[in-house]
């Protein structure tokens, strides 16, 4: 690997790196493995630069990658332990920016989240991060129509979660 | 429910400053760092599942078994089943590279899986192959003591120097008897390692790749 690959690689991770630590907030409950997961992200994205063609979006290569290190290659999440006090940071509310009942709608729902499997995690990931069912169908290697029909799947269970 | 996951997808894109943040120096470092990923794990365990049942051939009571056929019509047939054997670890080692290499980040999720899962299946086949060869091994050396009666002699001088005096026909059945049950239960707890490191492996990955197959149907 040359010194300008890596140079280029590293300022567009850099520039880019809340993807990936979106992802990780999603998929760890600690700083721990937060961290650890964001390296095997970051091991994973720069062994497959070489092959990124510039034709796609640095971004819209690497959720791709993320999402597919957290789901399937990274293993070390399911030992973690989960500890409160690294949500309630990531997850912070600042009481001057919503209302009372607002606030706790979010947290709630931010809880439910983390309480989804691997896979419908994924789905609200991309969701919530604006991509249209064409890119969630593509990213997951599932049809389009099935992406929606899993989405209100997932819909439901939160509902389940959120008022049992 | 529509409106409330609409209410946190806005609060989530308002987010996005709240993240920690790595330095370049702290990502650079990051890229020569070890990969601990599940494909690796698959490569190393799949690797020594390919080297540990030749080793077995290499332990002295394997030799020792082997040994008995030097004289014998069995010595042809041994000769046969090796190239058999070899030929066959040959193709499989060829097929497990070539579906390792196949295994791509940059596929979308269920290929991936997939592509996993596959690469992974064709190590199953060779060990459930290696194994019921380790059983065929067992099965040629107690045929081999069976028919053999170079060996006797050493059996009755064995049968002398013992305290008890047993039969040398006894004798004979009893080093049947144990190498026969060595056999099986040293195929039963490589069968079992085997099973647990793929289950544990792959249990993960394989819920959510049915997850994704399940919704196809």
């Amino acid at each position: 690997m040359n010194k300008e690959l890596e140079h280029q690689f590293v300022t567009e991770l850099e520039n880019n790196q809340n993807i990936v630590h979106k992802v990780c907030t999603l998929y760890t409950n600690n700083r721990e493995a937060h961290n650890d997961l964001f390296q095997e992200i970051t091991i994973q994205l720069w062994k497959a630069y070489p092959k990124f063609r510039s034709e796609s979006k640095f971004s819209t290569w690497m959720y791709r990658v993320a999402l597919n290190t957290a789901i399937t290659l990274y293993r070390k999440s399911k030992r973690s332990i989960q500890t409160q006090d690294y949500e309630s940071v990531i997850f912070k509310i600042k009481a001057d920016e919503y209302d009372e009942t607002e606030e706790q709608q979010l947290k709630l729902m931010y809880n439910a989240v983390k309480q989804l499997g691997d896979i419908d995690k994924a789905l609200v990931f991309l969701y919530l991060e604006d991509k249209d069912y064409a890119e969630i169908s593509e990213t997951l290697g599932i049809s389009e129509v099935n992406a929606r029909v899993k989405m209100n799947r997932i819909k439901t269970k939160l509902r389940t979660i959120l008022n049992p | 429910m529509m409106d409330e996951l609409e209410l946190l997808k806005k609060d989530w894109q308002k987010r996005d400053d709240q993240h920690p943040k790595l330095s370049y120096d702290e990502i650079h470092n990051m890229l020569w760092k070890k990969s601990s990923s599940i494909v690796k794990w698959i490569l190393i365990i799949s690797i020594l599942e390919i080297i540990l049942p030749n080793l077995l051939y290499l332990l002295p009571s394997m030799r020792d078994g082997l040994s008995i056929y030097e004289n014998t019509a069995f010595n042809r047939y041994y000769l046969r089943v090796s190239i058999f054997y070899y030929a066959v670890l040959a193709y499989f080692i060829y097929l497990f590279y070539k579906r390792y290499r196949e295994i791509s980040v940059l596929d979308d999720a269920k290929s991936l899986m997939r592509k996993i899962i596959k690469t992974r299946r064709t190590v199953k086949y060779y060990v459930v192959f290696s194994l019921s060869m380790i059983l065929v091994t067992v099965m040629m050396v107690l045929l081999g003591i069976y028919q053999n009666n170079d060996f006797m002699p050493l059996m009755e001088e064995m049968a002398q120097n013992g305290k008890d005096d047993i039969a040398p026909e006894r004798l004979k059945m009893s080093l049947m008897v144990a190498v026969g049950i060595l056999g099986v239960l040293m195929t039963l707890v490589i069968g079992a390692v085997y099973f647990l490191l793929y289950g544990l492996l792959l249990r993960k990955l394989k819920k959510n790749y049915h997850e994704l197959k399940r919704l196809e149907v």
